[in-house]
């Protein structure tokens, strides 16, 4: 009798495996499918629009022949503001992970700096590009205005320069554009660049610092070359993060239907000429909206893949 | 049996002139505390020049603990402390007034786990010289065979000192991490468990190169393996719960103990 009820309840075991099995397998499909669905679309419909032009020409007018017109401003403003941003954060956030891993790390200072930083990394991007809009556009020109209802202001002298000068700031910028974009890599670069100060053994740090080295030198040149490909993928995975935003762009570079390099000026952007020219009428337009999705698309998946790359051989290396 | 006390005492008396070595690091009512939590209760223990000295003990009876006072790596943890003193040749380690980096350079450490710099064979042992002295390309090339040399592993290395130290094996990786502490020619040497991550073969190149290497420095290692102590010591100290429960030659310590937990922990009851 033992070995029936054994061989039931091996069968119930069986059983709930399976549906185990099934119910997880099918909901990992369910979210394949609809990640396979969008990059079919983006990638077969943008891959039309693909033509030497694209790289070559500007935004052209609405209305204009299909194949008329590129995305050369777009795209060259896209890498003129996220180069940027991407040099103004990823110092500040690896200096700033450095800090949190090597001289915070058992302080209560560094469980609240990564608190903020881990919200800062939540926050709505939207939120960003308001928070840039009022502090670089909105308040320039609201100190510029209240300098010349004084009387010291009408006056001229050095207060009406400041005046003039402030008011030349305000405005949609490409500054403005790239310091939005800054705020989103910043939280990512301190994130990934602690924790992966982190994960090198505190055993080096021990064996260099019993060497008589001084602890700076240890951090520069011991230990931020163990964690030199983890630092890179985190400023990488920021910049994959910022290349498709649209929102903190649309109140700071705005954007820019001709060619521009000032980085004063509004700046054409990829994200915010694809949200354009997707919700117009216009064939042309929404027909380069599409190949615009499609390069933003390939960016970010290649530059996704070898992040994972290098987080790849840098496991290899530890193993 | 009736012959054994016999040929003890004789090895005993052998031991005697190494007990003759003058001290070169002193604890004195050495107290540890981590944060509230006190590790270590008075220590008293004298670390004879150019001998090896074992610690030994249960988990968590502090032997790490004081050892990792020697050269102060402790420091860099907020909430530990040291209280009381230790002299290297006169000369109280502990006072704030005594520069740390001098300290390190006198008194070098190897880690429980082999830990090379990301860097090749060659710099892993030419960065720590490079800290403390300015010299030409061949005698600092001289410096690092000769450090690699006392770390028995120049004729495994010598032909590829340009590549990345990362792919040496468990054992090469330790002998460097010796070479390294070995290259800036320091008086003493602390090993913390430094086989416990090794296969019998490593373990028995590193306890020949600990023989070899007392000729010069000052030896203090720290073992959960008491035949590791009994084989390449000539000293040992026993501790427990964070006291020195007895020191001696180590001889005598695995022969004839003179405490009951000492016998009790050798002997295999406890620990």
């Amino acid at each position: 009798m033992d070995s029936v009820l054994a061989e039931r309840l091996y069968v119930r075991r069986r059983l709930l495996n399976a549906t185990a099995l099934v119910l997880s397998g099918a909901a990992a499909l369910v979210g394949l499918f609809f990640l396979g669905w969008i990059l079919f679309t983006t990638l077969s419909r943008g891959i039309d629009g693909m033509s030497l032009a694209m790289f070559t020409e500007m935004t052209p007018p609405p209305g204009a022949p299909i194949g008329v017109g590129g995305l050369l401003n777009a795209i060259v403003g896209s890498i003129v503001m996220c180069v940027l941003a991407v040099l103004m954060a990823a110092p500040i956030g690896i200096a700033a992970g450095t800090y949190l891993a090597e001289y915070a790390n058992y302080r209560r200072i560094g469980t609240v700096i990564r608190f903020v930083n881990d919200i800062l990394l939540s926050a709505p991007s939207i939120v960003l590009g308001l928070f840039v809009y009022v502090v670089l556009i909105g308040a320039p020109m609201q100190v510029s205005q209240a300098i010349r209802t004084t009387e010291a202001g009408q006056a001229g002298g050095w207060l009406a320069g400041l005046a003039d000068w402030l008011q030349g700031i305000s405005g949609f910028s490409a500054v403005a554009g790239a310091v939005a974009l800054g705020f989103i890599v910043l939280p990512v670069v301190v994130r990934t660049t602690d924790e992966m100060l982190r994960l090198v053994p505190t055993q080096m740090r021990e064996a260099a610092l019993s060497l008589g080295i001084p602890q700076w030198k240890v951090t520069t040149h011991v230990l931020y070359r163990a964690a030199l490909s983890g630092i890179l993928t985190g400023v990488m995975l920021g910049l994959a993060r910022i290349s498709g935003e649209t929102a903190p762009l649309l109140f700071t570079a705005f954007n820019n239907s001709f060619w521009n390099l000032d980085l004063g000026e509004p700046m054409a952007n990829l994200p915010v000429t694809v949200y354009q020219f997707a919700m117009s009428p216009f064939d042309n337009w929404q027909q380069l909206a599409w190949a615009g999705a499609f390069l933003i698309t390939c960016f970010v998946l290649t530059v996704s893949v070898l992040a994972r790359t290098l987080l790849l051989r840098k496991k290899m290396a530890h193993d | 049996m009736t012959n054994a006390p016999i040929a003890l005492q004789t090895s005993v008396a052998a031991a005697e002139p190494a007990a003759a070595s003058p001290a070169k690091l002193t604890a004195r009512d050495l107290n540890f505390f981590y944060g509230d939590f006190r590790a270590l209760k008075d220590i008293n223990l004298v670390v004879p020049e150019k001998r090896v000295t074992a610690l030994i003990g249960p988990s968590g009876c502090g032997k790490s603990t004081l050892l990792r006072i020697f050269n102060k790596i402790y420091s860099i943890y907020p909430g530990q402390r040291a209280e009381g003193e230790i002299l290297l040749d006169g000369q109280n380690l502990l006072d704030p007034k005594y520069p740390i980096n001098r300290l390190r350079s006198k008194i070098g450490m190897v880690f429980q786990k082999p830990v090379p710099f990301p860097m090749s064979i060659y710099d892993n042992v030419a960065y720590g010289i490079g800290h403390y002295e300015k010299l030409k390309k061949a005698a600092m090339d001289e410096r690092v065979e000769q450090a690699l040399r006392q770390g028995a592993l120049w004729d495994e290395v010598k032909d590829k000192l340009k590549q990345s130290a990362l792919g040496l094996s468990g054992g090469q990786q330790q002998r460097l991490c010796i070479a390294r502490a070995v290259a800036l020619k320091p008086e003493v040497i602390l090993f913390d468990e430094p086989t416990s991550a090794l296969d019998p073969i490593a373990t028995g190149k590193i306890e020949q190169l600990i023989a070899e290497l007392k000729q010069q420095f000052t030896i203090l290692i720290v073992t959960h393996n008491m035949q590791q102590a009994a084989r390449c010591s000539d000293f040992t100290a026993f501790m427990y719960l964070g006291e020195l429960v007895e020191h001696g030659v180590t001889q005598q310590i695995f022969t004839k103990p003179s405490k009951q937990q000492t016998e009790d922990y050798i002997t295999g009851r406890f620990g």
